[in-house]
Protein backbone atom coordinates (compact mmCIF):
# COMPACT_ATOMS: atom_id res chain seq x y z
CA UNK A 1 0.00 0.00 0.00
CA UNK A 2 2.99 2.26 0.29
CA UNK A 3 3.37 2.79 -3.43
CA UNK A 4 2.12 5.99 -4.96
CA UNK A 5 0.46 5.78 -8.33
CA UNK A 6 3.22 6.60 -10.75
CA UNK A 7 1.70 7.59 -14.04
CA UNK A 8 5.02 9.08 -15.13
CA UNK A 9 8.32 7.27 -14.72
CA UNK A 10 11.26 8.96 -13.11
CA UNK A 11 12.52 11.93 -15.06
CA UNK A 12 15.19 11.19 -17.59
CA UNK A 13 14.15 7.58 -17.86
CA UNK A 14 14.05 7.23 -21.60
CA UNK A 15 14.90 4.58 -24.15
CA UNK A 16 18.62 4.10 -24.96
CA UNK A 17 19.62 5.65 -21.63
CA UNK A 18 20.11 2.32 -19.94
CA UNK A 19 16.72 2.55 -18.37
CA UNK A 20 14.17 -0.22 -18.78
CA UNK A 21 10.53 0.43 -19.60
CA UNK A 22 8.83 1.20 -16.28
CA UNK A 23 5.82 -0.97 -17.03
CA UNK A 24 2.63 0.06 -15.28
CA UNK A 25 1.30 -2.58 -12.97
CA UNK A 26 -1.35 -3.20 -10.39
CA UNK A 27 0.67 -1.16 -7.91
CA UNK A 28 -0.43 1.91 -9.87
CA UNK A 29 -3.85 1.31 -8.36
CA UNK A 30 -2.59 1.69 -4.81
CA UNK A 31 -2.25 5.14 -3.36
CA UNK A 32 -0.45 6.68 -0.46
CA UNK A 33 -3.16 7.77 1.98
CA UNK A 34 -4.07 11.44 1.90
CA UNK A 35 -4.59 11.33 5.64
CA UNK A 36 -4.88 8.67 8.28
CA UNK A 37 -7.22 8.35 11.24
CA UNK A 38 -6.00 5.56 13.45
CA UNK A 39 -5.76 2.57 11.15
CA UNK A 40 -8.15 4.11 8.63
CA UNK A 41 -6.40 5.39 5.55
CA UNK A 42 -8.19 7.91 3.40
CA UNK A 43 -7.01 7.52 -0.20
CA UNK A 44 -7.56 9.15 -3.56
CA UNK A 45 -10.21 6.66 -4.80
CA UNK A 46 -12.30 7.37 -1.69
CA UNK A 47 -11.99 11.08 -2.29
CA UNK A 48 -13.01 10.58 -5.92
CA UNK A 49 -16.06 8.55 -4.92
CA UNK A 50 -17.16 11.25 -2.48
CA UNK A 51 -16.57 13.95 -5.08
CA UNK A 52 -18.57 11.95 -7.66
CA UNK A 53 -21.47 11.67 -5.28
CA UNK A 54 -21.25 15.37 -4.49
CA UNK A 55 -21.15 16.28 -8.19
CA UNK A 56 -24.21 14.18 -9.01
CA UNK A 57 -26.21 15.44 -6.02
CA UNK A 58 -25.24 19.06 -6.58
CA UNK A 59 -25.94 18.94 -10.29
CA UNK A 60 -29.43 17.50 -9.94
CA UNK A 61 -30.18 19.76 -7.00
CA UNK A 62 -29.24 22.84 -9.01
CA UNK A 63 -30.97 21.55 -12.13
CA UNK A 64 -34.32 20.91 -10.46
CA UNK A 65 -34.26 23.48 -7.67
CA UNK A 66 -36.71 25.75 -9.46
CA UNK A 67 -38.17 23.63 -12.23
CA UNK A 68 -39.78 25.55 -15.05
CA UNK A 69 -42.25 24.33 -17.63
CA UNK A 70 -39.88 25.35 -20.37
CA UNK A 71 -36.55 24.09 -19.11
CA UNK A 72 -33.43 26.17 -19.52
CA UNK A 73 -29.77 25.67 -18.74
CA UNK A 74 -28.96 23.00 -16.19
CA UNK A 75 -32.58 21.88 -15.97
CA UNK A 76 -32.46 21.11 -19.69
CA UNK A 77 -29.41 18.90 -19.30
CA UNK A 78 -30.81 17.32 -16.16
CA UNK A 79 -34.08 16.45 -17.88
CA UNK A 80 -32.16 15.01 -20.80
CA UNK A 81 -30.26 12.75 -18.39
CA UNK A 82 -33.32 11.66 -16.44
CA UNK A 83 -35.33 11.03 -19.59
CA UNK A 84 -32.47 9.01 -21.04
CA UNK A 85 -32.42 6.75 -18.00
CA UNK A 86 -36.22 6.50 -18.04
CA UNK A 87 -36.64 5.71 -21.73
CA UNK A 88 -33.51 3.71 -22.44
CA UNK A 89 -32.93 1.86 -19.16
CA UNK A 90 -36.07 1.78 -17.04
CA UNK A 91 -39.03 1.59 -19.43
CA UNK A 92 -37.77 -1.28 -21.62
CA UNK A 93 -37.44 -3.45 -18.50
CA UNK A 94 -40.04 -2.29 -16.03
CA UNK A 95 -42.65 -0.51 -18.10
CA UNK A 96 -44.58 2.52 -16.93
CA UNK A 97 -45.36 1.24 -13.43
CA UNK A 98 -41.63 0.94 -12.81
CA UNK A 99 -41.25 4.71 -12.77
CA UNK A 100 -41.03 4.67 -8.97
CA UNK A 101 -37.56 3.17 -9.34
CA UNK A 102 -36.42 6.06 -11.54
CA UNK A 103 -34.61 8.00 -8.76
CA UNK A 104 -32.69 4.87 -7.81
CA UNK A 105 -31.62 4.12 -11.38
CA UNK A 106 -30.76 7.74 -12.16
CA UNK A 107 -28.55 7.86 -9.06
CA UNK A 108 -26.82 4.60 -9.92
CA UNK A 109 -26.25 5.50 -13.55
CA UNK A 110 -24.84 8.96 -12.97
CA UNK A 111 -22.82 8.01 -9.91
CA UNK A 112 -21.13 5.17 -11.76
CA UNK A 113 -20.66 7.25 -14.88
CA UNK A 114 -19.00 10.15 -13.07
CA UNK A 115 -16.74 7.78 -11.13
CA UNK A 116 -15.76 6.18 -14.45
CA UNK A 117 -15.26 9.54 -16.14
CA UNK A 118 -12.56 10.49 -13.64
CA UNK A 119 -10.38 8.01 -15.49
CA UNK A 120 -9.88 10.38 -18.41
CA UNK A 121 -10.15 13.77 -16.75
CA UNK A 122 -6.68 15.33 -16.81
CA UNK A 123 -4.89 15.64 -13.45
CA UNK A 124 -7.38 13.23 -11.86
CA UNK A 125 -6.77 10.32 -14.22
CA UNK A 126 -8.19 7.59 -12.08
CA UNK A 127 -11.52 5.80 -12.37
CA UNK A 128 -12.66 5.17 -8.80
CA UNK A 129 -14.64 2.15 -10.03
CA UNK A 130 -11.41 0.34 -10.88
CA UNK A 131 -11.04 -0.33 -7.16
CA UNK A 132 -13.32 -3.25 -6.43
CA UNK A 133 -14.82 -1.85 -3.25
CA UNK A 134 -16.93 0.73 -5.08
CA UNK A 135 -18.56 -1.56 -7.65
CA UNK A 136 -18.93 -4.18 -4.92
CA UNK A 137 -20.68 -1.72 -2.63
CA UNK A 138 -23.02 -0.65 -5.38
CA UNK A 139 -23.70 -4.24 -6.39
CA UNK A 140 -24.53 -5.01 -2.76
CA UNK A 141 -27.06 -2.17 -2.71
CA UNK A 142 -28.58 -3.49 -5.94
CA UNK A 143 -28.64 -7.02 -4.50
CA UNK A 144 -30.42 -5.94 -1.32
CA UNK A 145 -32.84 -3.87 -3.41
CA UNK A 146 -33.96 -6.57 -5.79
CA UNK A 147 -34.20 -9.23 -3.10
CA UNK A 148 -36.28 -6.88 -0.93
CA UNK A 149 -38.55 -6.06 -3.85
CA UNK A 150 -38.97 -9.75 -4.63
CA UNK A 151 -39.76 -10.61 -1.01
CA UNK A 152 -42.24 -7.80 -0.68
CA UNK A 153 -44.00 -8.85 -3.85
CA UNK A 154 -44.21 -12.52 -3.04
CA UNK A 155 -43.22 -13.09 0.58
CA UNK A 156 -39.84 -14.54 1.64
CA UNK A 157 -40.64 -18.20 1.03
CA UNK A 158 -42.59 -17.59 -2.14
CA UNK A 159 -39.80 -15.45 -3.50
CA UNK A 160 -37.12 -18.04 -2.89
CA UNK A 161 -39.35 -20.69 -4.36
CA UNK A 162 -39.92 -18.58 -7.43
CA UNK A 163 -36.23 -17.84 -7.60
CA UNK A 164 -35.21 -21.49 -7.43
CA UNK A 165 -37.71 -22.85 -9.93
CA UNK A 166 -37.08 -21.66 -13.46
CA UNK A 167 -40.28 -21.01 -15.31
CA UNK A 168 -41.00 -22.82 -18.52
CA UNK A 169 -38.73 -25.77 -17.80
CA UNK A 170 -40.22 -29.28 -17.87
CA UNK A 171 -40.34 -30.93 -14.44
CA UNK A 172 -37.89 -33.73 -15.13
CA UNK A 173 -35.02 -31.33 -15.71
CA UNK A 174 -35.77 -29.15 -12.68
CA UNK A 175 -33.39 -30.95 -10.28
CA UNK A 176 -30.59 -30.02 -12.66
CA UNK A 177 -31.68 -26.45 -13.35
CA UNK A 178 -33.01 -25.27 -10.00
CA UNK A 179 -29.57 -25.13 -8.32
CA UNK A 180 -28.22 -23.05 -11.20
CA UNK A 181 -31.14 -20.65 -11.03
CA UNK A 182 -30.79 -20.18 -7.29
CA UNK A 183 -27.00 -19.97 -7.39
CA UNK A 184 -27.12 -17.51 -10.27
CA UNK A 185 -29.79 -15.29 -8.72
CA UNK A 186 -28.28 -15.10 -5.28
CA UNK A 187 -24.54 -15.27 -5.81
CA UNK A 188 -23.47 -14.86 -9.41
CA UNK A 189 -25.51 -11.77 -10.23
CA UNK A 190 -23.96 -9.35 -7.75
CA UNK A 191 -20.58 -10.92 -8.41
CA UNK A 192 -20.69 -10.44 -12.19
CA UNK A 193 -22.10 -6.95 -11.73
CA UNK A 194 -19.06 -6.08 -9.63
CA UNK A 195 -16.42 -7.78 -11.73
CA UNK A 196 -17.72 -6.49 -15.06
CA UNK A 197 -17.50 -2.87 -14.00
CA UNK A 198 -14.26 -3.17 -12.05
CA UNK A 199 -12.42 -5.22 -14.68
CA UNK A 200 -13.45 -2.91 -17.51
CA UNK A 201 -12.29 0.18 -15.68
CA UNK A 202 -9.09 -1.47 -14.44
CA UNK A 203 -8.20 -2.71 -17.92
CA UNK A 204 -8.98 0.66 -19.49
CA UNK A 205 -6.87 2.55 -16.99
CA UNK A 206 -4.00 0.12 -17.37
CA UNK A 207 -4.19 0.40 -21.16
CA UNK A 208 -3.98 4.19 -21.04
CA UNK A 209 -1.08 3.92 -18.58
CA UNK A 210 0.83 1.50 -20.80
CA UNK A 211 0.72 3.78 -23.82
CA UNK A 212 0.98 7.03 -21.88
CA UNK A 213 4.07 5.86 -20.03
CA UNK A 214 5.47 4.40 -23.25
CA UNK A 215 5.07 7.73 -25.03
CA UNK A 216 7.16 9.35 -22.33
CA UNK A 217 9.68 6.53 -22.14
CA UNK A 218 10.26 6.33 -25.91
CA UNK A 219 10.62 10.08 -26.24
CA UNK A 220 14.25 10.77 -27.19
CA UNK A 221 16.28 12.24 -30.03
CA UNK A 222 16.38 8.98 -31.97
CA UNK A 223 14.10 6.60 -33.80
CA UNK A 224 12.33 6.44 -30.45
CA UNK A 225 10.65 9.72 -31.34
CA UNK A 226 8.64 7.95 -34.03
CA UNK A 227 7.56 5.27 -31.58
CA UNK A 228 6.74 7.91 -28.99
CA UNK A 229 4.51 9.76 -31.46
CA UNK A 230 2.71 6.56 -32.36
CA UNK A 231 2.26 5.69 -28.73
CA UNK A 232 0.98 9.17 -27.96
CA UNK A 233 -1.54 9.01 -30.81
CA UNK A 234 -2.68 5.63 -29.56
CA UNK A 235 -3.15 7.09 -26.09
CA UNK A 236 -5.48 9.71 -27.56
CA UNK A 237 -7.41 7.16 -29.60
CA UNK A 238 -7.73 4.86 -26.58
CA UNK A 239 -8.94 7.78 -24.50
CA UNK A 240 -11.76 8.14 -27.00
CA UNK A 241 -12.49 4.43 -26.65
CA UNK A 242 -12.50 4.84 -22.88
CA UNK A 243 -15.13 7.58 -23.09
CA UNK A 244 -17.34 5.08 -24.87
CA UNK A 245 -16.62 2.22 -22.48
CA UNK A 246 -17.15 4.35 -19.39
CA UNK A 247 -20.60 5.40 -20.53
CA UNK A 248 -21.38 1.87 -21.72
CA UNK A 249 -20.41 0.26 -18.42
CA UNK A 250 -22.50 2.73 -16.44
CA UNK A 251 -25.37 1.99 -18.82
CA UNK A 252 -24.97 -1.77 -18.45
CA UNK A 253 -24.78 -1.51 -14.67
CA UNK A 254 -28.01 0.49 -14.51
CA UNK A 255 -29.70 -1.68 -17.15
CA UNK A 256 -28.90 -4.86 -15.28
CA UNK A 257 -30.18 -3.29 -12.07
CA UNK A 258 -33.46 -2.56 -13.83
CA UNK A 259 -33.55 -6.09 -15.22
CA UNK A 260 -32.95 -7.66 -11.81
CA UNK A 261 -35.72 -5.57 -10.28
CA UNK A 262 -38.07 -6.51 -13.12
CA UNK A 263 -37.11 -10.16 -12.73
CA UNK A 264 -37.74 -10.10 -8.97
CA UNK A 265 -41.19 -8.65 -9.57
CA UNK A 266 -41.91 -10.90 -12.51
CA UNK A 267 -41.16 -14.21 -10.81
CA UNK A 268 -43.70 -13.06 -8.25
CA UNK A 269 -46.85 -14.08 -10.05
CA UNK B 1 -45.05 -25.66 -9.48
CA UNK B 2 -44.41 -28.53 -11.84
CA UNK B 3 -44.54 -28.42 -15.59
CA UNK B 4 -46.12 -30.99 -17.81
CA UNK B 5 -43.31 -30.78 -20.29
CA UNK B 6 -45.68 -30.46 -23.22
CA UNK B 7 -45.09 -26.77 -23.86
CA UNK B 8 -47.89 -24.42 -24.79
CA UNK B 9 -50.27 -24.43 -21.82
CA UNK B 10 -48.46 -23.90 -18.56
CA UNK B 11 -49.28 -24.97 -15.03
CA UNK B 12 -49.35 -21.38 -13.81
CA UNK B 13 -52.01 -20.54 -16.34
CA UNK B 14 -49.88 -18.30 -18.49
CA UNK B 15 -48.94 -19.14 -22.01
CA UNK B 16 -47.29 -17.36 -24.85
CA UNK B 17 -50.55 -15.88 -26.13
CA UNK B 18 -51.20 -14.02 -22.89
CA UNK B 19 -49.74 -10.59 -22.15
CA UNK B 20 -46.51 -10.55 -20.25
CA UNK B 21 -46.64 -9.44 -16.62
CA UNK B 22 -44.59 -6.36 -17.40
CA UNK B 23 -47.29 -5.22 -19.78
CA UNK B 24 -45.31 -5.57 -22.95
CA UNK B 25 -46.57 -7.06 -26.13
CA UNK B 26 -45.23 -10.64 -26.38
CA UNK B 27 -44.40 -10.08 -30.02
CA UNK B 28 -42.24 -7.13 -29.11
CA UNK B 29 -38.54 -7.97 -29.18
CA UNK B 30 -36.94 -8.33 -25.78
CA UNK B 31 -34.41 -5.71 -24.80
CA UNK B 32 -30.92 -6.79 -25.80
CA UNK B 33 -29.76 -6.08 -22.26
CA UNK B 34 -31.42 -9.29 -21.12
CA UNK B 35 -28.54 -11.05 -22.80
CA UNK B 36 -26.19 -9.47 -20.28
CA UNK B 37 -28.30 -10.87 -17.50
CA UNK B 38 -28.28 -14.42 -18.84
CA UNK B 39 -24.50 -14.42 -18.68
CA UNK B 40 -24.82 -15.13 -14.98
CA UNK B 41 -26.49 -18.46 -15.77
CA UNK B 42 -23.54 -19.58 -17.88
CA UNK B 43 -21.05 -18.60 -15.21
CA UNK B 44 -23.23 -19.95 -12.42
CA UNK B 45 -23.84 -23.26 -14.13
CA UNK B 46 -20.20 -23.88 -14.87
CA UNK B 47 -19.04 -22.75 -11.44
CA UNK B 48 -21.65 -24.73 -9.51
CA UNK B 49 -21.44 -28.04 -11.34
CA UNK B 50 -17.72 -27.60 -11.87
CA UNK B 51 -17.36 -27.36 -8.10
CA UNK B 52 -19.60 -30.36 -7.55
CA UNK B 53 -17.65 -32.34 -10.14
CA UNK B 54 -14.36 -31.33 -8.61
CA UNK B 55 -15.47 -32.32 -5.13
CA UNK B 56 -16.78 -35.69 -6.29
CA UNK B 57 -13.60 -36.09 -8.32
CA UNK B 58 -11.47 -35.50 -5.23
CA UNK B 59 -13.58 -37.88 -3.22
CA UNK B 60 -13.53 -40.68 -5.78
CA UNK B 61 -10.05 -40.01 -7.12
CA UNK B 62 -11.31 -39.34 -10.63
CA UNK B 63 -10.06 -35.83 -11.48
CA UNK B 64 -11.74 -35.77 -14.90
CA UNK B 65 -15.11 -35.44 -13.16
CA UNK B 66 -14.26 -31.74 -12.84
CA UNK B 67 -14.45 -31.38 -16.62
CA UNK B 68 -17.62 -33.43 -16.77
CA UNK B 69 -19.16 -31.14 -14.16
CA UNK B 70 -18.17 -28.03 -16.10
CA UNK B 71 -19.64 -29.32 -19.35
CA UNK B 72 -22.79 -30.52 -17.58
CA UNK B 73 -23.15 -27.12 -15.93
CA UNK B 74 -22.69 -25.29 -19.19
CA UNK B 75 -25.19 -27.52 -20.97
CA UNK B 76 -27.74 -27.09 -18.16
CA UNK B 77 -27.24 -23.33 -18.21
CA UNK B 78 -27.86 -23.20 -21.96
CA UNK B 79 -31.01 -25.30 -21.49
CA UNK B 80 -32.14 -22.99 -18.69
CA UNK B 81 -31.64 -19.92 -20.85
CA UNK B 82 -33.59 -21.51 -23.70
CA UNK B 83 -36.50 -22.31 -21.37
CA UNK B 84 -36.48 -18.82 -19.91
CA UNK B 85 -36.27 -17.00 -23.22
CA UNK B 86 -38.91 -19.06 -24.99
CA UNK B 87 -41.38 -19.17 -22.14
CA UNK B 88 -43.18 -15.94 -22.98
Amino acid sequence: MSDVAVSMPAEGCHIFSGCGYPAPSITDFYFRPIFTIGSFQFTKPMLLAIVSGAIVVTFFFVAFRKPKIVPRGAQNVGELGVLFVRDQILRPQLGKEGDKYLPFLVSIFFFVWVMNLFGIIPLIDFPATSRIAFPAGLAFIVWVTYITIGMRAKGPIGYFRAMAIPQGAPWWILPLLAPIELFSNILVRPFTLTIRLMANMLAGHLLLLVFGVAAWYLFSASIGLLYATTSFLLTIILTGLEVLIQALQAFIFATLTAFYIADAKQTAH
Amino acid sequence: MSGNGAGGSRPDGRDSSQPRPDGRDPSEPRPASEGWAYLSYLIGGMALYGLVGWLIGRWTGLPWLFGVGMVLGLASAVALIIFRVTRS
